[in-house]
Formats: structure tokens, C-alpha cells, sequence
């Protein structure tokens, strides 16, 4: 298994991973060859039905919604290069890079990165606002079943009333990078 | 009565003796025993000359054998004692009382007197007066109390720890908790090793009249001396407030090489008297190192779980509740102490155990009172602790040797910056978050040392340590060293250094949310990349938590409330009381009782306005408040429900009216018929935790209003599925209402029905509250006032008032 998936990805492109995203070498191959052993289907792109395999994936409460992120926009097959692109945003900050900072597009794993990304879990639709419905979702989806939607509400506008300065009853980007501080 | 009467003449003659020496005593038969057998007994002390005194002139009496019951009919012709002194009969509670008493009025005066509390920490303040006290009796002549190491490792100890692990930060503990071990053992092994070698070296050198402390004397030394102390790192970081990662690690620290120390203490304490160490012995002791940490350990989360169990079952008789928390606890140490096991982990392990599911099911009052016990007992344990160190130290036999101590100190500081640095070096290559130079600073200072090296030095026997006393004089000069000079100059150090400090911050909701979600999120993702790691275990756990564990240790309803709605709970529950507390809903003339709510610092409401004054018409200045009010308030309280609590009942009646108005306004049309008159069950203790009074409030109706429509109140009929579904509540209360529809508006009664066995919190409630609240409640009846508004209230303030 170690050997294929080795010679399955060659030099430059891990050379390329690299820089795009910052892992090191050897965490390169290693989940390559976590990649290849989830690909089932042995043609070099992972599906939906690939994640979903995963069993503790599918008992996660946010499960779909990560899944979802792997994939960009239409898209049902997700290759190395864009797998490797989602997990850049989880690696640690090295204090070493943010001297590189200046210089060309912030790295992957940017602290702004990581919380946009964050972000785009909570807001599907994608118009850079938490609304009260999707929190809702969110919420519903960490609690179970067992709780009454008033009582979900309540806790949905009592979190944007928090957390809202400028007063559209919704959570906008700027407003959730001040939460987490 | 004879013998009754032949009994209580010693004590007579007791009281006789100092005033009336020798007198016609003789006549008098009397039994021999009994106060011959006290006199020994009252040592001879500064008060405790009289009972010596008469023991004197009594002793000839009672040599006379004591069956004289033939002559046991004439009785002494003295005048009756009126007043007399027996002090040897309360001497030790007197005592221990006045120790007590001395230890709270300094913790008082310092806070009195702040000026110097500010410059140095209450440590060294408290070792100050100790020393003091204990100059005091020797000048007297009298011998101070040293402190003796089963009263230190029996009492004064366990609510100092037992509060630390109750409370403890849990996450923070558990997210550094390899940092913290390798701290804990490696640093402390290091330091043991290092010292007792640097001062074998140094005795061998010395040539002092040092020759003969061995290797393993100096061992030992080293690892009493080693140990980071709980107490005192408590004690002045306390005062600091400093960032919560550096506290946890200290602290954490401080805690966890219990073990290590325990274990090195008493293999040192063995291998002394053997002639020869073999690697077995070595072996024996590496083992025994893992049983000591992880049997105490073990024995603490089985007298956790056992807590956890048996609150389960409490709601019957909340009164004692608190007991059995601090009473396994204690045996929890006390077991592992029986088996030589880490006392202080098991105390740890059993609290932090037992916290989340006990608190589960005690109710509000019980939760605030092992609160304050817990921080009560601690509070004073440690002033004790710091005061009997300072009366130790002018009590004490005291060899000075100034290589000895010297040394000793040089190289402790040393050991801990040198560990502290290579231990941090080796640890950031695993951490996320590195430790900066300034925070290894921070941790090298903050290594205190305490009245455990002191107490672990006294307990060695001078037989095969006859250098015992020049070991106790070096750890007290370390320790005082460790406490007033790094203690205080910690603080302005902090300052300079600008390490970060504590965020003073209250949880949020909205952080609550977004941990669990970025918890959730970090588990997919470690799914996702197959690696085992931190929040995979963390997630497995709290699955199996859920699962299993909360079903047998949770009572009712509250195994199955998600954290976050119990979050969300306890916040609204506090924020209610902050509403009501900074008079947010209008002076009343019955004030509100804000003792209960001293512990909860209110904050500034969002809604300022200037508060009425009373001498108007109360009742239309209260409506016109209701009225401005509520119409800000409204959304939150639509939340609240019947969770906001306040302590005045008169302004829960409010509450609950306005809601049940609110509700029964939106939910009319909703309303199926659920005509169901659910049976009242238990409060959920959210719920009940949510009375500040935690008392049954029952307003019974006149008997003759049973036209009225009642609303019971049913918190967690386990009938319905959704526990904690206040809608379903409030549509079984409203559809009383719209049964009958002509009464809706005459008023309405609320009847909570709570079961009130013997032993609930009955014996708190005033108990005069009911008449009058009845009262007052129905005059709120007779003005029923037309289909209004809610802000239009009723006349929730009864005109009487």
C-alpha cells in the first residue's frame, strides 16, 4: 500500500502541495495515503459516498456540513490537490511564516483563513451573514431532537443579540472574529 | 440517687478546692476513681493551675477505697458553687476554637487594612503573625504548638484540595494535561534527584560535621524538598490573576506530583534503613510509583461515581445533600491514604468525577452551599496552615548550619530553572501553543514551596534521621525564601513583564456555541485524516458519557438535557436575577432580599431609567414602569418563562402572570384539547435550581374560587417526551384557560404543586410567607381589570401595600 501510493504521487507535485499549503513532506504522503485508502473507487477523486463511509464522520453532528466543505462549488468529486487544500486550514500557525507574511497571499492557515472557513460552515447560503435561521439549523443539529424549536429560538436570538453590533439581527464575519477572541 | 449524688461530689470538691483549701473534706466519703483519672489528663498550662491544685489536696481523699455507701448519706455542708472555673474540661475545643478564631480575624484584618495587603501577599502577612504568635507564648513560658503532621495531613489539607478539584477547570486541565504530567513527574524526579545529589556532594565536601548524612539521606531530603507546593501556589497566584494556561500548569503541577513525592518519600524513607539497594528494590519502587498514581486515581473515581449515584436519590431530602459530597470526598482521601495511595489525587480525581452529575440532580441551595463550605473550610485551612508555620518555626528545635541551608536554597532555585527550561524545550516540540520564554519564567518562579516539605520533614523518625532538625531548619528557610520573597515580588514582576492575566470575562452564550461547534468540527476533520488524536477521545468519551454514564448517575428527566441547554439555563436563571436585583422591574416596598444574590455581580442593564419614587400612587407608577419596561424586556422574557426566579415571591407572581398572559395570547389559536391534568412530579433541579428560593411556593386559593381557572404548573412530566418543553407547559396550562374562556380574564391563580416531603428545603423557607402571599394574591383577583395588554398590568402590587 505504502509503495503504490508513493509512486502515485510524483515529486513535483508534492513539491507543489508543499507550497501551496505548507505541510511537510512526510505529512504529505501520509495522507495520501489516507486519501487513497478512503478512495474506494480507485480513480483518484473521492466522492460524497467516500466521506460518508467514514463511520464516525456520519454519528458527527456538523458531518454533512464538513463534507460539503471538501467539495467546491457543484462539485461531486474532490481530487488530492483540493483535499490537501481543505486540511491546509487546519494546520498550526508557525510563527516562523508570519514574517513571510508580507510578501504573497496569506497562507492557508491564517488565522482569518481558518475563521472564514469556520464561517462558510455556518452560513450555506452564502451571503457572509449568520442569520437566525441557519444558527437555528446549527443548533438543532448539536442538540438533538428533544428540544422544542421555541426553545431553540430563544437561544438563537439570545446568541445574536450577543453578538450583534450593528444591529441586522445577523452574525456577520466581522462580528464572529470578535466573538472568538 | 444516692449514687447520683455520690457522683457529682467530686466535681463539687473540684470547683471547692481553690477556695476552700483544706477544709473539713476529709469527712466526706467520696468515689475514688473518676477524678483522679482527669487531673492527669488537664496538662499543666498557663490557665490549668487549678485542678493541679486541688488535685493535691483531693488525691488523700480519694485514697480511700470508694464503696462507702453505708456513709454515703451525709452530704459535705458547703455552700453551693455559684461560679467556678473548670478549664480542663473544654481545653481542647477552647483551644482549637481560639486558633480558629485568631486565623479569621487576621484573613478580617487584611482585608480591613488593604494598604499592606497590596505590597505583600497574604501569605507571608499570615507567617508574619505566626511568628508573632508563637514568640508570644514562648515569652509567656508556655510551649507553642507545633503544627503535628496528622493534623496537617488529616485536617488541614483535604478542603484545600477537595475545593481545588471540585473546581477545577476542567477543560484547560484536560487540554494541557500532558504538559502538566511532564511537569509533575519529570520535573519533580529531576529536582529530587538533582538536590539530593548537589547536597550529597556538598556534605561530602562540606566537612562541616556534615560527613554523615548519606546518600539516601540527602535523597530523601531532596524529594520532600522538591515538591512544588498547592498551597502556597494557591495562595499567591490567587492575588495575581494571572492568564488561565499558566495558572492550570503551575497548579496542575503542584497537584499531580502528590504522587511523585508520596512515592519517593517513602521509598527513601525504607532504603535508609537497608544496607544495601538492589535494582529490585529500584524496580519496586518504579512500580510502585504507578500504583500509587493510578490507585489513587482509581480510588477516587470509584467514590466519585458512588457520590454521583447516591445524589441521584436526594430529592427527597435535600437538606443533606451537601454532606455526602463532602463526605466522600473525604473518605476518598482517607481510603487512599490507608494504602499509602496519593491522598491528594484521589481527592482530585473523586471531585472532578463527581462534580458534573451531582450537580446534576443537588438543587440550588445545596450547590451554593458546597460552594461556600467548600470555600469557607478552605479559606481556612490555609490561613491555619500559614499561621502554624510561622508558630512552628519559633517552636521548633532549630540546628543551623549554613552550608546545609544555604546550599540547599542555591540549589533549589537552580534545579527549578534548569528543569523548568529543559522540560519547556522538550515540550514545545508536541505543543500547539508554544510556551514563550516569559511563561517559563513565569512557571520557574511560581515553584512555591510549603507546608507539606514542612510536614513530610516532621513526620521523619530522629532514630534513623537524627539530622532531622537541621533538615527541618533548611526547608523552613527555603520555604520562607520560596514565599516572601518570590511571593512577593511576583506581582510587580507580572507587571513588568506584562505577562498576560486573566480575562475577566463571563461566558457567553455565543462562546458556549461555537466551542462545541469548533469541537465538533475538529473531530470530523481528525475523522477524516484517520488520526487518533485529541478530540477523537475526547469525542468517544463524551458519547460514552452520554450514553451509559448520565443514565445511571442522573436523576430523571436531566440525563438527557444536552450541555447547552443547561448552559443556556444557568445563564437565563442569573440573568433574571440580575434584572430583578438592579431593580429593573420597579422599586418595590417588600424588598427584594438581595443576601441570597450577593455572589452574582450584577451587571448594568441595557434599559436605564430614572426609578420612581414611591411616595405617588405605587400602583400607577409601577404600571406606567411595567408599561416602559416590557416592551423592551419582552423578548427576553418570552424566554424566561418560568425559569427566571426571583427571591420575591410577590415578583414571580408577576413574572409568571405576564407570561402566562404572553402565552396564552400566542398559543390560542394553537391550542388541540389537551385537557390533561398532568400529575405534578419532582422539579427538575435546573428548574428547582432556578427558584432562588428553592422553596414550594404555594399559594392555595380561597376555597370558594373554584370557578377561577387554575393553571398547574407541571416542569418535567416525564409523560411528555420533549423534558424540557416549556411550550408543551404552557399549552396545557393555557388550555385551562380557553376551557373557559369568560373566566380568562377574571385573574388568575396559579397553583404550583410541589411535593414537600419532610426533608426539603421547608426548613428554609420563613414559613410566614404563605398567609400574606395568599392574601395578596387574591386582592390581585378582585381587580380583574378588562382584556388588556400585558403591559397594562393587573395590579400585581396589591393595594394594600
Amino acid at each position: 500500500m505504502g509503495s503504490r501510493a508513493s509512486t502515485l504521487l510524483r515529486d513535483e507535485e508534492i513539491e507543489e502541495i508543499k507550497k501551496e499549503t505548507g505541510f511537510s513532506h512526510s505529512q504529505i504522503t501520509r495522507l495520501y495515503s489516507r486519501f487513497t485508502s478512503l478512495d474506494k473507487g480507485e480513480n483518484g477523486t473521492l466522492s460524497r459516498e467516500d466521506f460518508q463511509r467514514i463511520p464516525e464522520l456520519a454519528i458527527n453532528p456538523l458531518g454533512d456540513r464538513i463534507i460539503n466543505a471538501f467539495f467546491p462549488e457543484g462539485e461531486d468529486q474532490v481530487n488530492f490537490r483540493g483535499f490537501m487544500r481543505t486540511l491546509a486550514h487546519f494546520r498550526p500557525i508557525e510563527d516562523n511564516e508570519k514574517s513571510k507574511d508580507q510578501n504573497g497571499p496569506e497562507p492557508l492557515n491564517s488565522r482569518s483563513n481558518k475563521l472564514h472557513f469556520a464561517f462558510r460552515l455556518y452560513d450555506l447560503d452564502k451571503d457572509d451573514k449568520i442569520s437566525r435561521d441557519e444558527l437555528l439549523q446549527v443548533l438543532r443539529m448539536m442538540v438533538g431532537v428533544n428540544i422544542s424549536d421555541e426553545q431553540l429560538g430563544s437561544i438563537a436570538d439570545r446568541t445574536i443579540q450577543e453578538a450583534d453590533q450593528d444591529g441586522d439581527s445577523a452574525i456577520s464575519f466581522a462580528e464572529f472574529v470578535k466573538l472568538r477572541c | 440517687m444516692g449514687a447520683a449524688a455520690l457522683r457529682a461530689l467530686p466535681w463539687a470538691l473540684l470547683l471547692l478546692g481553690p477556695l476552700l483549701p483544706g477544709q473539713g473534706l476529709q469527712a466526706d466519703p467520696v468515689p475514688a476513681s473518676e477524678p483522679l483519672q482527669r487531673f492527669p489528663g488537664a496538662e499543666p498550662g498557663g490557665i490549668t493551675t487549678a485542678p493541679p491544685a486541688s488535685a493535691q489536696e483531693i488525691e488523700p481523699l480519694h485514697k480511700q477505697p470508694g464503696n462507702h455507701s453505708g456513709e454515703g448519706a451525709a452530704k459535705p455542708r458547703k455552700a453551693f458553687p455559684v461560679l467556678g472555673i473548670d478549664y480542663g474540661h473544654v481545653r481542647i475545643p477552647f483551644e482549637i476554637s481560639l486558633w480558629i478564631l485568631l486565623a479569621c480575624l487576621m484573613k478580617l484584618g487584611f482585608h480591613v487594612i488593604p494598604s499592606v495587603s497590596n505590597i505583600v501577599p497574604e501569605s507571608c502577612l499570615l507567617i508574619v503573625v505566626g511568628l508573632l504568635v508563637g514568640g508570644l507564648i514562648k515569652g509567656v513560658g508556655e510551649k507553642p504548638p507545633i503544627l503535628r503532621s496528622e493534623i496537617f495531613f488529616l485536617f488541614l489539607l483535604p478542603p484545600i484540595i477537595l475545593d481545588a478539584g471540585y473546581f477545577l477547570p476542567l477543560r484547560q486541565f484536560t487540554e494541557n494535561l500532558g504538559t502538566i504530567l511532564i511537569f509533575a513527574v519529570v520535573g519533580t524526579l529531576w529536582n529530587a534527584f538533582f538536590l539530593g545529589g548537589l547536597m550529597y556532594a556538598v556534605c561530602q565536601v562540606g566537612g562541616t560535621g556534615l560527613n554523615h548524612i548519606g546518600l539516601l539521606a540527602n535523597l530523601l531530603f531532596g524529594s520532600i524538598i522538591s515538591a512544588v507546593d498547592p498551597v502556597a501556589v494557591l495562595a499567591v497566584f490567587e492575588e495575581i490573576h494571572i492568564n488561565e494556561l499558566l495558572h492550570i500548569l503551575v497548579f496542575g503541577e503542584s497537584l499531580l506530583n502528590d504522587a511523585v513525592t508520596v512515592v519517593l518519600y517513602h521509598l527513601f524513607e525504607e532504603f535508609a534503613n537497608f544496607e544495601q539497594v538492589t535494582i529490585i528494590d529500584i524496580i519496586l519502587g518504579f512500580l510502585s510509583f504507578f500504583v500509587v498514581s493510578l490507585g489513587g486515581v482509581f480510588v477516587g473515581v470509584i467514590y466519585g461515581v458512588i457520590a454521583a449515584f447516591t445524589s441521584r436519590f436526594t430529592s427527597h431530602i435535600r437538606v443533606i445533600e451537601p454532606l455526602f459530597v463532602f463526605l466522600y470526598s473525604y473518605m476518598a482521601y482517607l481510603s487512599a491514604e490507608l494504602f499509602h495511595l496519593s491522598g491528594i489525587m484521589a481527592l482530585i480525581a473523586s471531585g472532578v468525577v463527581m462534580r458534573p452529575y451531582v450537580e446534576a440532580n443537588i438543587s440550588h441551595k445545596s450547590h451554593t452551599t458546597i460552594k461556600y463550605f467548600l470555600k469557607m473550610w478552605s479559606s481556612v485551612s490555609e490561613t491555619l496552615i500559614f499561621i502554624f508555620l510561622g508558630v512552628s518555626t519559633v517552636a521548633g528545635h532549630h540546628y543551623w548550619n549554613w552550608t546545609f541551608v544555604i546550599s540547599t536554597l542555591l540549589f533549589c532555585l537552580i534545579a527549578r530553572v534548569l528543569g523548568v527550561l529543559g522540560l519547556t524545550w522538550f515540550i514545545n516540540k508536541f505543543r500547539i501553543v508554544k510556551l514563550t520564554p516569559k511563561d517559563q519564567f513565569i512557571i520557574a518562579y511560581g515553584g512555591l514551596r510549603g507546608a507539606i516539605a514542612f510536614s513530610l520533614c516532621y513526620l521523619l523518625d530522629y532514630e534513623h534521621f537524627n539530622m532531622r532538625d537541621m533538615f527541618l531548619t533548611a526547608i523552613i528557610t527555603v520555604i520562607f525564601f520560596t514565599v516572601f520573597v518570590q511571593g512577593m515580588t511576583i506581582r510587580p514582576l507580572v507587571d513588568l513583564l506584562a505577562v498576560k492575566k486573566k480575562q475577566e470575562t463571563k461566558r457567553s452564550i455565543n462562546e458556549e456555541i461555537h466551542t462545541q461547534f469548533l469541537d465538533h468540527l475538529l473531530t470530523g476533520i481528525e475523522d477524516i485524516c484517520g488520526h487518533y488524536g485529541h478530540h477523537h477521545w475526547k469525542d468517544k468519551l463524551n458519547r460514552f458519557n452520554k450514553k451509559y454514564v448520565k443514565k445511571c448517575l442522573i436523576a430523571g428527566e436531566r440525563s438527557k438535557e444536552p450541555q447547552l441547554i443547561a448552559f443556556y439555563h444557568k445563564m437565563e436563571m442569573k440573568q433574571a436575577i440580575e434584572l430583578v436585583e438592579s431593580g429593573g422591574l420597579g422599586k418595590i416596598p417588600s424588598a427584594v432580599s438581595t443576601v441570597s444574590m450577593q455572589n452574582i455581580q450584577p451587571k448594568t442593564l441595557p434599559v436605564e431609567r430614572a426609578l420612581p419614587a414611591l411616595s405617588k400612587d405605587k400602583e400607577e407608577e409601577i404600571r406606567k414602569i411595567l408599561r416602559n419596561n416590557l416592551q423592551k424586556t419582552r423578548q427576553r422574557l418570552r424566554s424566561y418563562n418560568r425559569h427566571t426566579l426571583v427571591a420575591d415571591p410577590y415578583e414571580e407572581a408577576w413574572n409568571q402572570m405576564l407570561l402566562r398572559r404572553q402565552k396564552a395570547r400566542q398559543l390560542e389559536q394553537k391550542i388541540n384539547n389537551y385537557l390533561t391534568v398532568p400529575a405534578h412530579k419532582l422539579d427538575s433541579p435546573t428548574m428547582s435550581r432556578a427558584r432562588i428560593g428553592s422553596d414550594p411556593l404555594a399559594y392555595e386559593p380561597k376555597p370558594d374560587s373554584e370557578n377561577l381557572p387554575i393553571i398547574t404548573i407541571d416542569p418535567a412530566s416525564p409523560q411528555s417526551p420533549e423534558s424540557v418543553d416549556l411550550a408543551n407547559e404552557e399549552l396545557k396550562g393555557s388550555s385551562h384557560l380557553s376551557s373557559s374562556p369568560e373566566e380568562d380574564e377574571e385573574g388568575l391563580v396559579m397553583r404550583v404543586k410541589e411535593p414537600s416531603s419532610p426533608g426539603t428545603d421547608d426548613v428554609f423557607t420563613p414559613g410566614t410567607s404563605d398567609s400574606p402571599s395568599n392574601q395578596r394574591m387574591l386582592r390581585c383577583l378582585s381587580d380583574p381589570g378588562p382584556r388588556p395588554e400585558p403591559e397594562e398590568g393587573e395590579p400585581f402590587i396589591p393595594k394594600g401595600q
